[in-house]
């Protein structure tokens, strides 16, 4: 399999709007949890938007579309990076593209061939792209290669159609039912909810790489309540390289036990999530009798350390909804140094703004989407333009409101700069940093800083307010001191009752919605029947649809099950698909047309001027439409078989007589009561032998449509006046007659034996000699007739290669139910010369000696 | 210890409810049973004494909230004269549900009604669940059909069965209930094998529940 036929592969597990512009085989995620196993790398463009999709392969190279599955999608926006290294150890072979969207970081491992070149060329295009045009780009058909498992099925789901009728369009509205539902009930919260409170306790510690060597109660457990939640954050958990480079550390691990060793013991905790990024761990716990009620845990990492995303530096989040509360909690360390709060604001914004808790089928949900935000950490901003000296002095003179006028957060905080919106309490305690650690000293190194409250928390959100904050200082292996919040925050709980109340109020009033928007129409008219139908005679009806809904209905007739088609061949719906705007009306044209084809089938009664038209309203009803009419018999369509069998004007015939005989014509023979040839050919070219031979253009001249049906129906009533219309009218019924009946006279399966035959006579006598009795005395009768015909050529005009082009046409009609191969009109003028050469041997030759065989 | 991951089984206090299943039903049976009115007393409440001939396929909306679930209809109610018997399929085909209704006071239209459920039983999905609607129970003056020999007829056949009355509204919305708690709502193709299309919901949106429970009923 080669490139081309990969990609083709490839691009068919997309949408043909959704194109592959480049892909790589031989890629390999580094991931500890994944299979070292090869993927495919693509990027996927769709209008001005790309994507690179990973996908797993289960035979390689791909040999179907259903061999491949999307593992991950990273959409180039413009938080996506890329940054391409070579391997050390073998820089021309091996490639690592490491590749970050969104906050998903991926690494792949690619063997060097000339596609990289391409590849890592359209992914520059795509983020140059990105980075020149101002909005966003929505990536809104990316959705669906989301969540994979279960929008894969809904996916399934939606494309199946309804019962095959083109019903599949309402799943659409359906899915933004859901989102209105949400929406409702959200706007309706209130109604359904009482708030009860709950006490929030936060805590921060920079550790400063030590282990949980001293007990933690000191810190963790000074409420006079035990709390309802714990949310309990270090930094700088681990300073060692492994950490750093593996994301690896055993001190993760004995925190989070020290931790649960030193919450309050007079509760029951349960853990409901930690994250660790390096060195930032938070961990939350709850009152064990709350989890069930605690619902959509997700959490997230940012790294906005060396590079703008190593994780020395960032955040954790965790949120999650308790109740009807949605609550987010986040540690974070910001850029270090004095000097740097422009970095640390920089920081905060990129933790926001990086921040997604992806969760499935939903939104992604930013830290701001919440109800209640408590953000801890160590915030690194310090004490500027102040002497280190004078704050020390003031700190003992417990003075803090002074220093606190140089803290730069709360200068930045002030200046809208960081943490707007967010609430900080006043702060009592002493500058948590820097220390000696073990003692409560100040920093005794020669640098000399001043004191800094690096150690904080913040708050946002109604209904929280602060109890306590304060600083730990007895805990003091580290050179940061705890700190640590407590809060007494509302939270919405559902009142079972009530929410079910306002929900089916909702739900009651998006089905009246969604009822009341059904498209709906007035049909005049649903039985049409068109009274006699007479064969080449078209009716027109006319029905009117009027759109008395409050939308623009589409309504398009519909095909019933195992139909080709949504009418009958005999029919014709203009137009059978419109849109009407409200109040609007749209006339429909039906019209009926019996040509020998549906003639010949309602003649052997395998059809009958019946029809039901299923009118269907998209998004909503279908309408049935009953077409009728009664069918006046005609010789014309009927066989030949069948019409020598009529002894009197088929009019006289009975129906079921008429069926009878047309079903019974192959074992039609000869007898006293049949007429050699039918009677109805006989009139028409007895009147031409009589009256036309010398007419001028001779079944050349087309004859009026109008007399052409009254010679139908004086044909069909066995009328005693002379026959209507002029000669030209009747040449042209009579060719309309011989082309309509229901086999040729020639019989189908004999045409190809003619086609080779045309050339010589004597075979051609021969086939003709086999002619089914009826057919050979129709032909002969009609060769003896032109014969006849051209003896006056001076004055009709006629020749006999025009005669029998047109009526090589007519004896050797082609099967219209045969799947003819597109003819190519070489092939076709080949075809037509050859019926007229079959033809015209009967026209100049004497074949007096066939007459006479009879 | 365990994190959120509370079974299906108890819905946690204050779990929003979201989960949304979404069924096709047709309602077959001669016509003049009720069909028509069944359909408009369960979706808008109402009842008229002359309700007019549906030539076609109705089609409306209704949703239904369980314990657990919400089941949203899409109902088809369809034209129960004999000649368009034929196009039924249409609307049967990929159908979760079937009401046939009969009218209590009328003996054929019970007879009607049976080949209606044979011909679901041949032609529908294998796993559509049927129900039988003894309507115009309100008539009960005028009874043909006796309850216990149509509650024995459903019972035969697997069927829920109730007589109803679109004009007191007597067991309308009982049946419509009763059908929605026993569709299969997990996603992996309800009860019955087959497969198709028509087995199991749609289920549209299950942000909240687990992933992992199969079926919430």
């Amino acid at each position: 399999m080669n490139y081309e036929e990969t990609k083709s592969v490839v691009q068919e597990k997309f949408l043909s709007s959704e194109r592959v512009t480049a892909f790589l085989c031989d890629a390999k995620v580094l991931h500890p949890e994944w299979v070292k196993k090869d993927r495919l790398l693509c990027i996927v463009e769709y209008g001005d938007e790309k994507a690179v999709f990973c996908l797993f392969t289960s035979s390689y190279p791909p040999k179907s579309f259903t061999d491949l599955s999307i593992e991950i999608v990273l959409p180039i926006d413009n938080t996506f990076k890329c940054e391409i290294d070579n391997k050390p150890s073998d820089p021309e072979a091996v490639l690592y593209l490491n590749l970050q969207s969104r906050n998903n970081k991926f690494k792949f491992e690619i063997q060097m061939t000339p596609r990289v070149d391409n590849f890592v060329d359209d992914l520059f295009r795509g983020i140059e792209a990105v980075s020149k045009v101002p909005t966003q780009p929505e990536f809104v058909w990316l959705k669906k290669y989301h969540g994979k498992d279960e929008d894969d099925i809904i996916t399934q789901f939606s494309v199946i159609p309804r019962s095959g009728v083109a019903h599949a369009q309402n799943s659409a509205p359906v899915a933004i039912r859901e989102s209105l539902i949400k929406r409702k009930m959200y706007d309706k919260e209130l109604e359904y909810t009482f708030t009860k409170k709950f006490t929030v306790f936060c805590g921060t510690w920079n550790v400063n790489d030590k282990s949980p060597v001293i007990p933690l109660e000191g810190w963790l457990s000074v409420d006079r309540e035990p709390p309802d939640i714990y949310a309990v954050g270090f930094q700088e958990l681990d300073l060692s390289k492994e950490t750093f480079l593996f994301d690896q550390t055993f001190r993760e691990d004995e925190w989070y036990n020290a931790v649960i060793n030193y919450v309050d013991r007079r509760a029951k905790y349960v853990k409901l999530e930690k994250v660790r990024l390096v060195g930032m761990l938070l961990i939350v716990l709850i009152k064990q009798k709350y989890i069930s009620h605690v619902r959509n845990v997700v959490c997230d990492t940012v790294g906005t350390g060396i590079m703008g995303k190593m994780g020395n530096k960032g955040g954790v989040s965790i949120r999650f909804d308790l109740h009807n509360t949605s609550m987010c909690f986040v540690n974070s360390h910001l850029a270090a140094h004095v000097e740097e709060y422009e970095r640390r604001n920089q920081d905060f914004r990129d933790i926001c703004n990086r921040t997604r808790f992806l969760q499935p089928n939903q939104q992604a949900k930013a830290i701001k989407d919440h109800d209640q935000i408590y953000w801890i950490g160590d915030l690194n901003y310090r004490i500027t333009d102040l002497d280190p000296n004078t704050v020390k002095q003031l700190i003992k003179d417990n003075n803090f409101e002074k220093i606190l006028e140089w803290d730069q957060l709360k200068q930045q905080h002030k200046n809208n700069n960081v943490f707007a919106g967010y609430t900080e309490g006043p702060i009592t305690f002493k500058p948590t940093y820097k220390y000696d650690p073990g003692t409560d000293n100040w920093d005794s190194s020669e640098k000399n800083r001043a004191p800094a409250w690096c150690d904080r928390i913040f708050w946002k959100g109604e209904a929280i307010s602060q109890l306590a904050y304060r600083s730990h200082p007895a805990l003091n292996i580290s050179d940061h001191k705890p700190v640590s919040a407590t809060f007494s925050s509302s939270i919405k709980v559902i009142d079972e009752e009530k929410y079910r109340k306002v929900y089916e109020d909702v739900i009651k009033q998006l089905d009246k919605l969604e009822n009341e928007l059904i498209p709906q129409v007035k049909v005049d008219l649903t039985e049409i029947d068109f009274g006699t139908v007479k064969y080449l005679e078209l009716q027109v009806r006319t029905i009117t649809i009027k759109n008395i809904g409050k939308l623009p209905v589409e309504f398009e007739f519909i095909k019933k099950l195992d139909e080709t088609s949504f009418c009958k061949e005999w029919l014709i719906v203009e137009p059978y698909k419109k849109c009407i705007c409200a109040d609007e009306s749209c006339e429909i044209q039906l019209k009926v047309l019996i040509n020998k084809t549906s003639a010949c089938k309602i003649n052997a009664g395998t059809d009958k001027l019946y029809d039901i038209l299923v009118l269907h309203l998209y998004g909503g009803k279908d309408i049935f439409i009953t077409v009728t009419g009664t069918y006046q018999r005609s010789c014309f369509g009927c066989s030949i078989e069948v019409l020598v069998n009529l002894n009197k004007p088929i009019k006289d015939v009975p129906v079921g007589k008429l069926i009878e005989l047309e079903n019974k014509r192959d074992q039609c023979v000869s007898n006293q009561s049949t007429y050699s040839i039918p009677k109805e050919i006989w009139f028409l070219v007895d009147h031409i032998y009589l009256h036309g031979l010398k007419e001028p253009n001779l079944f050349e001249q087309p004859g009026l449509h109008s007399e052409v049906l009254q010679i139908r129906d004086w044909l069909d009533s066995g009328s005693v006046d002379p026959i209507p219309g002029s000669i030209h009218s009747v040449a042209e019924a009579l060719l309309l007659l011989l082309e309509s009946t229901a086999d040729p006279i020639i019989p189908y399966n004999l045409q190809s034996i003619c086609l080779k035959a045309s050339a010589n006579y004597l075979q051609c006598k021969q086939i003709v000699m086999e002619l089914p009795e009826f057919r050979k005395n129709v032909f002969l009768y009609l060769c003896e007739f032109l014969q006849e015909a051209l003896q006056h050529s001076a004055e009709n005009g006629l020749d006999a290669k025009t005669l029998s082009t047109l009526f090589g046409e007519i004896f050797l009609r082609d099967n219209p139910n045969q799947i003819q191969e597109p003819q190519s009109r070489i092939n076709k003028q080949v075809i037509d010369k050859k019926k007229a050469q079959f033809v015209h041997h009967f026209l100049v030759n004497d074949h007096s000696d066939l007459i006479f065989t009879r | 210890m365990a994190t959120n991951r509370s079974g299906a089984a108890q819905r946690p206090n204050g779990a929003p409810q979201t989960k949304v299943c979404q069924f096709k039903l047709v309602l077959l049976g001669e016509s003049a049973v009720g069909k028509s009115s069944l359909v408009l007393r369960f979706v808008k409440g109402q009842f008229h004494e002359y309700q007019e001939s549906t030539i076609g396929a109705a089609f409306l909306t209704q949703t239904v909230c369980l314990d657990d679930i919400t089941v949203k209809f899409e109902i088809w109610d369809t034209a129960g004269q004999e000649r368009y018997h034929s196009l039924a399929p249409m609307y049967y085909r990929g159908a979760q549900a079937a009401i046939v209704v009969y009218d209590i006071t009328n003996q054929d239209t019970f007879g009607r009604a049976k080949n209606w459920v044979k011909e679901l039983q041949r032609q529908a999905s294998p796993s559509i669940v049927i129900a039988l609607a003894g309507n115009k129970s309100d008539l009960a003056a005028k009874r043909m059909v006796e309850f216990e020999e149509a509650q024995a007829y459903a019972d035969e056949n697997g069927l829920l069965f109730m007589e109803t009355s679109a004009k007191t509204a007597m067991n309308v919305n009982d049946i419509f209930l009763a059908i929605a708690n026993k569709l299969p709502k997990s996603e992996s193709g309800g009860g019955g094998g087959g497969g198709g299309a028509g087995a199991g919901a749609r289920r549209l949106n299950d942000g909240d529940a687990p992933r992992a429970s199969s079926c919430c009923k």
